[in-house]
């Protein structure tokens, strides 16, 4: 299962997670602008050198009344003109499946250099609105129609199911909510650094954290996010003469090692009766990040040196916790209590703050993850560093745990 | 910024130094005022207990009520203790490891503080003011040799819990280990972006930014506050207009900075320090900014009325007729597309009066903040991380990247301001390439598209 080819990622640039570029009278245009913009400064990259751009983005037709997003790549400079873009869509995990095809055609020898976007503006419209939009993203006429914040309930049940199957208890999910926000504090674009959180908050039960959708509070929740992030795929060749452009060696640029992708059926219930005799409550994510592993050639989660997850309620990170095999199947909370998933723990989950704490701008949010792997790797992620990262591996997820995307990132 | 003025430089380095020693008390004296409660709030998040004094216990009740609503969470109260100075400070100050002084802004009332504090304090004790003007030299003149050693400024800038910007200011005496220690605690812990500044008058933030307020003020006298805001505008880089953040400030906080400033310094742009006379004359009356309801803006319902400066007078924004300044909303409409660059030539290059006094006070802007390096900060990079994360405005070297160090030149230039030495060696030289060096900072969120 190795790859033919190897993809490298050259670096990239995010946008500051805690702005709404509504309030800034700015256009959806001008997130991607930035982002592409601030990415060639960043890496020294010129556009000339751009062959093909990937944008992944869940809805923007609803959010911004905006489709065909690729061809808005071709405005953000005169030297874009002509290139081949495209859009992917796969709900929270659009991102990395945007990134799958970019390096799909790294491998497949057609282009030396990929631009990847992730992009999502959210702010447009009220909460309430926006939590029917992303409804979209399960299975809408039975799972979200005429539901209020469809998706909070969704992974509450997951955390129903953990109780079910194994027990589960509020205040490891508050353990969970309180590292990711202490974590984001230390990430200079993450959208909640300012924010007020302790685990007592996490856990506090009045109108300051309420509930919104079963065992979900608000301090459970990952963040309604406007924000876009842009990363340079390459191949070996282009990785070659990058290093060298830039005075390094090949063997200090990153490359994705490994990668993963399953999709489960849409509804909730169905994948809760499909992994009833399993170990694992969604086998289908557990074999997404196994696949990394197999194709990275790391044996276990102990080949890997910090996860960004996706925890866009503390019940999903409470079940990647497990899926990743830190501990055995429903047996999460030993590893929150041994304190495992700090950034000096022994397994570092989510030290840029994760989708909680650095916010989930949907679309965005798989490329988000791939560039803190970089940085994390090339021991440029400032404040939230884990010391010696080598190799660290992401998880995004569309969906109620439906479409599954993992990369391994490393140097 | 990391490694920038002498800040620690890795995320290591910063455990490090946490690991060092340990804040688990913390006693905010002062804890009734605005500053007192929000930085209390924000330590509950990170200290098991924090203490909080005030003259009285129920003021310091009413702090803590403050504190809890400031950052709307009941947690505030699980972790914190209050008393009065008289009845508790003694034994507070013996079990703190940080004691935090944010009494009004008075050098005797600190002064006498301070006498208290030094008698119940514990060697090993930090104690640190939030002065935000104040020499913290003078603040621990003839102090004990171990209070001096622990004794620094950590300016938070209001409110504390939504700007992260925070001044740390070393005396000459202050140990380096806990000038590094507080600086990793509060940038690890508190989420705060700590810039380091040197002792002089108001500090870099407040020297650089209220010179701009203050010549804000001055140009209302000239052509009313609503035709200042409109040109001083967001398009100019900034989130809230200046007449505005005055208004918010308090008149009463503007004149004791600048006054500060003005009689305590002597540079180049002096006289823009000067407190313009109606002020003060308006102040005796009750315009205070939004604390009192009324100031260069007074909201009554839904309508805004305007100060007419000259006469003290208010008239409803609805008549009064601004001229037609096309050139902001072309400003606007390319920044809408994140289209700086443009956007800032066409703001350099249009016509009229108008124009050309925003330009002024830019050029002042970009002119005093680069003027003031060596003396408030060690570099620019200070100063650019206090305007963005402090007041929300375009830091001056992003200013001068966006326009190019040609324009900025030329725009010093026109106004009549010195040229910083720095803008014309840019311009012989083509280095640096760009003045702006905090990469993890998105340069275009400061302009706004208004």
């Amino acid at each position: 299962m190795t790859a033919k080819r190897e993809v490298y990622v050259l670096g990239g640039y995010m946008t500051d997670f805690a702005r709404n570029w509504t309030k800034e009278n700015k256009h959806f245009s001008a997130l991607m602008r930035e982002a592409v913009l601030g990415a060639l400064e960043r890496t020294g990259i010129a556009p000339e050198e751009i062959e093909s751009a990937h944008v992944g983005n869940f809805a923007a037709e609803l959010y911004c009344m905006q489709g065909h997003l690729g061809a808005f790549f071709t405005e953000v400079h005169p030297a874009f003109s002509g290139l081949p873009t495209s859009r992917h869509e796969a709900a929270c995990a659009s991102g990395s499946i945007a990134l799958l095809a970019a390096g799909a055609e790294i491998e497949a020898g057609r282009y030396d250099l990929q631009a990847v976007v992730g992009i999502e503006q959210m702010k447009t419209v009220s909460a309430a609105q926006g939590g029917s939009y992303l409804g979209t993203a399960a299975w809408y006429d039975q799972e979200a129609k005429g539901v209020e914040f469809p998706f909070p309930k969704l992974f509450g049940r997951l955390g129903d199911e953990y109780d079910k199957r194994y027990g589960l208890k509020d205040e490891h999910l508050a353990e969970i909510s309180k590292i990711n926000y202490a974590n984001a504090k230390k990430n200079p674009n993450a959208q909640t650094r300012t924010w007020y959180m302790n685990k007592e908050h996490a856990l506090c039960r009045t109108d300051d954290n309420p509930a919104v959708g079963g065992r979900i509070r608000i301090a459970d929740c990952s963040q309604v996010t406007d924000g876009a992030v842009c990363v340079f795929l390459a191949s070996r060749e282009y990785a070659e003469k990058f290093a060298k452009g830039t005075g390094r060696k090949l063997a200090g640029i990153p490359r994705i090692k490994g990668w993963g992708h399953h999709t489960a059926r849409l509804r909730f219930d169905d994948k809760v009766a499909e992994s009833k005799s399993d170990r694992y409550v969604l086998p289908h994510v557990r074999s997404t990040i196994t696949d990394a592993w197999k194709r990275a050639g790391i044996a276990d989660v102990s080949g890997v040196d910090a996860i960004e997850t996706h925890d866009c309620f503390t019940t999903s990170e409470y079940m990647a916790i497990d899926h990743f095999g830190i501990t055995e199947p429903g047996e999460s909370w030993k590893a929150v209590e041994a304190g495992w998933l700090e950034i000096d723990g022994q397994h570092p989950i989510n030290p840029s703050g994760g989708l909680i704490g650095a916010g989930h701008p949907v679309g965005a949010t798989g490329v988000r993850q791939l560039l803190d792997a970089t940085w994390q790797v090339t021991g440029e992620a400032g404040d939230y560093q884990v010391e010696g990262a080598r190799n660290v591996q992401t998880l995004n997820i569309g969906g109620s745990g439906t479409t599954s995307v993992s990369f391994i990132v490393g140097v | 910024m990391p490694g920038s003025d002498g800040s620690p430089e890795s995320a290591a380095e910063i455990r490090r130094l946490l690991a060092s020693r340990k804040i688990e008390r913390v006693v905010v004296l002062g804890a009734n005022g605005t500053m007192g409660f929000g930085a209390a709030a924000l330590f509950t998040q990170a200290v098991p207990e924090v203490i909080f004094l005030a003259r009285s216990k129920s003021k310091a009740e009413e702090g803590l009520g403050e504190a809890i609503r400031q950052v709307r969470s009941p947690t505030v109260a699980s972790r914190a203790v209050v008393g009065d100075y008289d009845h508790d400070l003694g034994k507070a100050v013996a079990g703190a490891d940080l004691i935090f002084e944010a009494l009004t802004e008075d050098f005797d009332v600190k002064k006498a503080m301070f006498d208290r504090v030094e008698e119940a304090r514990r060697d090993d004790s930090i104690v640190a003011t939030v002065t935000s003007g104040l020499s913290i030299n003078e603040l621990c003149k003839n102090r004990s040799q171990s209070f001096r050693r622990n004794f620094l400024g950590l300016h938070f800038f209001n409110p504390p819990n939504v700007i992260v910007g925070t001044e740390l200011i070393a005396g000459r005496h202050t140990d380096p280990a806990v000038v590094d220690f507080v600086e990793a605690f509060a940038r690890a812990t508190l989420g705060r972006e700590i810039v380091r500044t040197h002792d002089t008058p108001a500090f870099a933030g407040n020297r650089v930014g209220f010179k701009v307020l203050n010549e804000a003020a001055q140009l209302a006298e000239q052509i009313g506050p609503l035709l200042v805001d409109r040109i001083i505008g967001p398009y100019t880089g900034r989130a809230l207009t200046p007449l505005a953040t005055i208004d918010l400030v308090g008149w009463d906080i503007h004149r004791a900075i600048v006054d500060n400033v003005y009689e305590n310094t002597n540079d180049e742009a002096h006289e823009t320090l000067k407190l313009p006379a109606y002020m003060d004359k308006l102040m005796e009356k009750g315009v205070l900014g939004n604390k009192t309801g009324r100031g260069f803006f007074w909201k009554e319902g839904k309508v805004r009325h305007v100060l007419d400066p000259l006469t003290g007078d208010y008239r409803p924004e609805s008549v009064l007729r601004l001229p037609r300044l096309s050139y902001i909303d072309e400003v606007a409409n390319l920044y809408s597309q994140a289209r700086y660059a443009e956007g800032m030539q066409a703001f350099l290059a249009a016509d009229g009066d108008e124009a050309a006094l925003a330009r002024k006070v830019i050029a002042g802007y970009i002119s005093y903040a680069f003027l003031r390096v060596g003396e408030v900060t060690d570099t620019i990079d200070g100063i650019d991380r206090i305007m963005g994360a402090g007041f929300n405005w375009a830091p001056p070297s992003v200013l001068v990247d966006t326009m190019g160090a040609v324009s900025a030149v030329r725009l010093i230039e026109e106004a009549g301001l010195a040229v910083p030495e720095a803008l014309s060696r840019a311009v012989r030289t083509g280095e640096p390439k760009r003045f702006f060096r905090d990469r993890r900072v998105n340069t275009g969120k400061f302009f706004v598209a208004s």
